[in-house]
Order: C-alpha cells, then structure tokens, then sequence
C-alpha cells in the first residue's frame, strides 16, 4: 500500500520537484560561475580575505531557496487534497490511523531532503575546490538553518493547508510566519553554530504537527 | 497522535510568542539610555561630562561650560579645532605641545563583549614583517593551526608543505603544545607595520609568531605563574610603547610591552569583559578607560606611565527598573531571543522576568480560562495541562492553547 500511496503523490508533486531542484542547480551552478570569476579577477587571496574578514558569503543568494521549495512542494501535495474534499478519501484507505498521512509527509519531506543533499553536495563540494575545510565547515553552519527553514515551511504549510477553519488557518499562519523568522536573523558567518542543534530538534518536532489540522479535517470542524 | 502534534504546535506557538510579543513590546515602549561622553582633562584635572542630548557640558562638580570652554579643557581630544580657532595652548603642565608628540601618544581603542564571544575565522595572514615597501601586501596564502602549522595558497588551495614544514619546526622547538587557545593579530595590510601574532597554545603559553624576510620568527613570551588570558587584542598605534591589551580570566587589564615583553597590569576593576564594552584613550598626559555596563558608565583616568589618577562613576535605570519595565515584568514571566548584544552567536537566549509579579497575571489567567472552560461545560480532566501551561507560560501559554484548541479531546 505504502508504494501506492507515494505513487500518488510523486503523480502531484514531480514536476514541481524535479522543476525546483532543476531551478536551484542552475542557481548553485550561477554561484559557482560568479566565484570563479572573482578569483579570476580578484584574485584568491582577496576573495579569501573578503570571506574571512568581512563576512563575505559568496552562497548567501541561496538563503531563501530551501524555503521557496517547502512552500511550493507543501502547496503542491496538500492543496488538491483540500480541494472537494480529496483528502476524506484517504482516511478510508486500509491503513491503520494516521498512517497514510504520515507516509503523505514522509514522501514530501524525503523529495525535499534528495532535493536538499544535492544542493548541499554541490555547494560543498565545489566550495571544497575554492576553500579549504575550515571555511567550508563554517558555510555549512550558516547554511543548515537555512534547510531546515525549508523543511519547517513545508511542516507549517502542511499544517495550515490541511485546517479546515479559516480563523484558525490564519492563526497557524500567523505563528508559522513569525516562527520561521528564527531560522533566518541576521548574523555572520558560523554564528548559528549553537543555534543549529535546537533548530533541528524544533524541525523534527514540527514534522508530526499537520496531524493535528488533518485530525480537525477529518473530524469536519469548520 | 493527535493530542501530541497539538502539545508540539502549542510548544512551538509558546516559543514563538516568547521571542516576538516582548520584542514587539519594547519596540512599542523602550526609551533610548544617552550615555554620557566622559574624558579627563589635563587643564583642571577634571572630569568632563558631554549630554549631547541636553547639548551640556559640564564637570562632576556640576560645573557648567560652553562648548568651546568644554573643548579647551580638553586640547588632547580637540586639538585640530583649538588649532583653527587659535586657541590651543603652547603648552600643558610645562610640557610644550609639538603637533608630532600629540600625534604619536594619540591612541583609541575599543572592545565589545560581543567581539570576545564571536566566531573566529580560523584561517589568517601572515604578512611579511620587513618586506621594504611603504605598504604592507596581503600574502599568497592563509596559516591554520591544527597539530600543526599549515599554509594553504589562496589561489590552488593547496598546502604550501615547505613553509609549513619551516615553521611548524619553528614553533615546535620553541615548545609550542599544538593546537592553539587562540590566534590574536591586525589580519588586515592596513596598518602602520606587521608584528605578527600573538598566540596561545594548547597550554596556556603565549609566543610571538612573526615572518621576517620569508623566515619564522617565534619568541616564546615568559608569562607569570597562575595567569591565564581569556582574550588578547594586539594594537597598532604610532607611539609603539605595547603591542596588545591582553585581558585575564579574572578580568584584569594587562598591556605586552613592544621588544622587551613586559607585562603591566592596568589599576583597573569592575570591567566584566562577559557584558561590559570598553574604550581607550591614549593621549600625551593620560590613559582614560571607560567601562560601559548596562547600567552604569565608569571613566578611570590613568597617567601616560598608567597610574591610577581619578575614577569617576554615573549610573543610571535600566530599562527593567523604569516603569515600562515594571509593566513588562508583570505581564510577561520571560523573554526569549536569538540574538544578544554581548555575543555575535545566534542561540537561545532565555532572560526570565526579574521578581514574580508575573505570577500574579499567570494565575488570573488560569482563572480566566477555568472560567471559560466551565461555562463551555466541558470534561475539566482533560484541560489539567492546558491549564498547568497558563499557570507556567502565562499570556503566552493562553494565546498557544487558543490558537491550538483543545476541542477533541472533550
């Protein structure tokens, strides 16, 4: 059953993620043309000097792409299921409570998670090239929270797509807006680095929190 | 499931709540402190107050002044203006003031508490100390230290083996422990000359690590039995008398005398480096520290050999003791952010509210909501926690419970 079910939803979601991961390839790949170019033209040591000294992030065009992508893939897969209803047809699946749902969510957040290590791959390891591993530990810190936004976008969309009221849907929104925030506050390169570890533990809290508005559709409160 | 993803929601909401309503509050309420300018002055061994904001000049006395008495006071700071008016003085306590030796002794220099806790970059350069040129040039590649010392090219990114092999021998006879506590210098070509680095090992030893005509230059520095640094700032100034401020772990001020390595303590107390920021005046007569706390300013004047002159203290009420402070702590038990003035990392910085008037409102709260789940007339046995989470989070805990609500498990 459970293939059935993440058949489904690769049928609603595969465009928007191959066309996402596409899209923020050629945004890594853009990065990387820009770099090479300044050490080209700027010479390494200076670009090096920039990085270490003056907070210059050569990646930082990257800050809002894994938010973009658990927006648009959490619209993408909850959406139809909100429209006539759709999702009612689910919970009469033969899977046991929750179940269904949370291989739904498990299908979106692993698609976003391939989408996720092959944008980290690329970064990092074409970073390893330019950079030696001190500075590329430190971009991978001021990167992290950066993904996991995106992961906890995707938590929240899910959780305000699924409620069936519209106050309380702005209710969500509202503390997912603001939430979402903390992963983003304005700092320097690595200064996450104490942050990173309570970021993820939240993230990983968030992923069961859309049982709670699917909960409330199911039961038809309006 | 359910009842856990909603628990999870309601934590998330509280924790939302906690960092924006005070933030959104103080934004609403919180009146900007105006510190006051302090410098010591030479003339009438004064110390000068400047209220830019009340636009007054005045001594500790109470003494008021014009703008221009208040700048003739004080010729050390003000001396390009005295200089255009004509009214700077030929000399000061017998000392002839030549524009050279006001230049040279002029210094400033300053630290933040969140410049001590801060990410370091790891990677620095190591400039050539006697290269010959008028300017100093940005080298080729960048030192790290792990076990040992590395120089990686900047354009290959490559490690140059030779260099590291050469200095790395360096350091290792001179009985540098690998790796390093911290690596203190200017990495910037902008300064006057290159003094390299000022390092701490493993051990707690301090040397000296400079380039000199492509060669390692180490001097392990002797420092006293039982001292140990928590943050060293090395200092580029004209008169070349030390060559960093070097603060201990029990806050003390020390300074690292330029070719002879002497330590001098500083006569100075109640500086915690941990949320006090600190500034430097150098000048011809006088040292003057200024210590910046969250409530209080301190201005200590030191003599040009760093004698203890005159302290002076103002303090004044921080936003918590002020009236909207007052208000915020009966309303909110704590605050929540990710960023603090005393640290460049991002955390989760948990303040909770000074006092307990908070619990006063937490507990109204509960009864509101008792209240309300009673008129509803719903089973109370399943509302204990919701409950229990206004008694503890207050207004936050009853926004999260509404937002979430507690509807199913009637």
């Amino acid at each position: 059953m459970w293939k059935s079910v993440f058949y489904k939803e690769w049928l609603k979601i595969r465009w928007f993620i191959i066309g996402y991961t596409l899209l923020g390839i050629l945004g890594i790949g853009y990065l990387f043309l820009a770099l090479k170019h300044s050490f080209a033209f700027t010479g390494g040591k200076n670009v090096w000097n920039t990085v270490l000294f003056q907070g210059y992030q050569f990646y930082g065009l990257f800050k809002f792409v894994p938010l973009a992508g658990g927006l648009t893939i959490a619209v993408a897969q909850y959406l139809p299921e909100t429209i006539n209803k759709r999702l009612k047809l689910t919970f009469h699946l033969p899977l046991a409570g929750n179940r269904a749902l949370l291989l739904m969510q498990a299908f979106g957040a692993g698609s976003l998670l391939v989408s996720f290590l092959i944008f980290f791959g690329l970064v990092a390891g074409f970073s390893l090239i330019y950079f030696p591993i001190q500075m590329v530990t430190d971009g991978v810190i001021t990167i992290l929270p950066w993904l996991l936004a995106g992961f906890a976008a995707y938590f929240m969309v899910a959780l305000v797509v699924l409620e069936p009221n519209r106050i309380f849907r702005l209710c969500y929104s509202l503390v997912g807006g603001f939430f979402l925030t903390i992963y983003f506050t304005s700092a320097g390169t690595a200064a996450y680095a104490p942050a990173n570890s309570g970021l993820f533990i939240l993230t990983a809290l968030l992923s069961i929190a859309f049982v709670f508005s699917a909960y409330r559709f199911r039961k038809g409160e309006m | 499931m359910e009842k856990i993803s909603r628990y999870i929601m309601v934590f998330i909401a509280v924790i939302t709540l906690t960092i924006f309503l005070p933030k959104l509050y103080w934004m609403a309420f919180e009146k900007p402190v105006r510190k006051p300018f302090i410098q010591y002055s030479c003339i009438n061994n004064e110390f000068m107050i400047q209220r830019t904001s009340e636009k007054k000049w005045e001594d500790t006395k109470g003494k008021q002044y014009s703008r221009e008495e208040y700048e003739q006071m004080l010729p050390m700071m003000f001396f390009k203006q005295l200089l255009a008016s004509g009214t700077m003085p030929d000399s000061i306590k017998g000392t002839a003031l030549e524009m050279r030796a006001i230049s040279r002794e002029k210094s400033f220099f300053r630290l933040k508490a969140n410049e001590i806790d801060a990410p370091k970059p790891g990677l620095y350069p190591l400039f050539e100390s006697r290269s010959g040129r008028a300017q100093l040039e940005l080298p080729d590649d960048f030192f790290r230290i792990t076990w040992r010392i590395e120089f990686i090219d900047a354009a290959t990114n490559k490690i140059q083996e030779e260099k590291s092999q050469m200095f790395s021998a360096a350091l290792f006879h001179k009985g540098f422990s690998f790796p390093t506590k911290t690596i203190s210098g200017l990495p910037t070509p902008r300064k006057s000359c290159d003094e390299g680095y000022l390092i701490l090992d493993s051990k707690d030893q301090l040397f000296h690590l400079k380039m000199i005509k492509d060669k390692p230059f180490v001097k392990k520095v002797d420092v006293p039995e039982g001292l140990k640094f928590r943050q060293i700032s090395c200092v580029d100034f004209k008169n070349k008398d030390f060559y960093a401020y070097l603060f201990s772990d029990k806050n003390e001020i020390y300074i690292l005398t330029q070719d002879d390595y002497q330590f001098i303590k500083w006569p100075i107390d109640e500086y915690d480096m941990s949320n006090c920021d600190l500034k430097i005046f150098g000048d011809l007569f006088n040292y003057m520290v200024i210590i910046e706390a969250e409530d209080h300013i301190k201005a200590i004047a030191l003599t040009a050999d760093y004698q203890l002159v005159e302290a002076f203290t103002e303090y004044w009420k921080t936003k918590e003791q002020l009236t909207e402070g007052k208000i915020f702590a009966s309303l909110f038990p704590a605050r929540l952010s990710m960023a603090s003035e005393n640290s460049k990392f991002i955390r989760f910085y948990f303040t909770p509210s000074k006092g307990f008037d908070w619990v006063f409102l937490n507990i109204l709260l509960m009864a509101f909501h008792f209240i309300w789940l009673s008129r509803r007339k719903v089973r109370l046995k399943n509302h204990l926690a919701d409950l229990g989470i206004v008694a503890v989070c207050g207004i936050y805990g009853l926004i999260a419970i509404h937002f979430f609500k507690n509807k199913f498990f009637d």
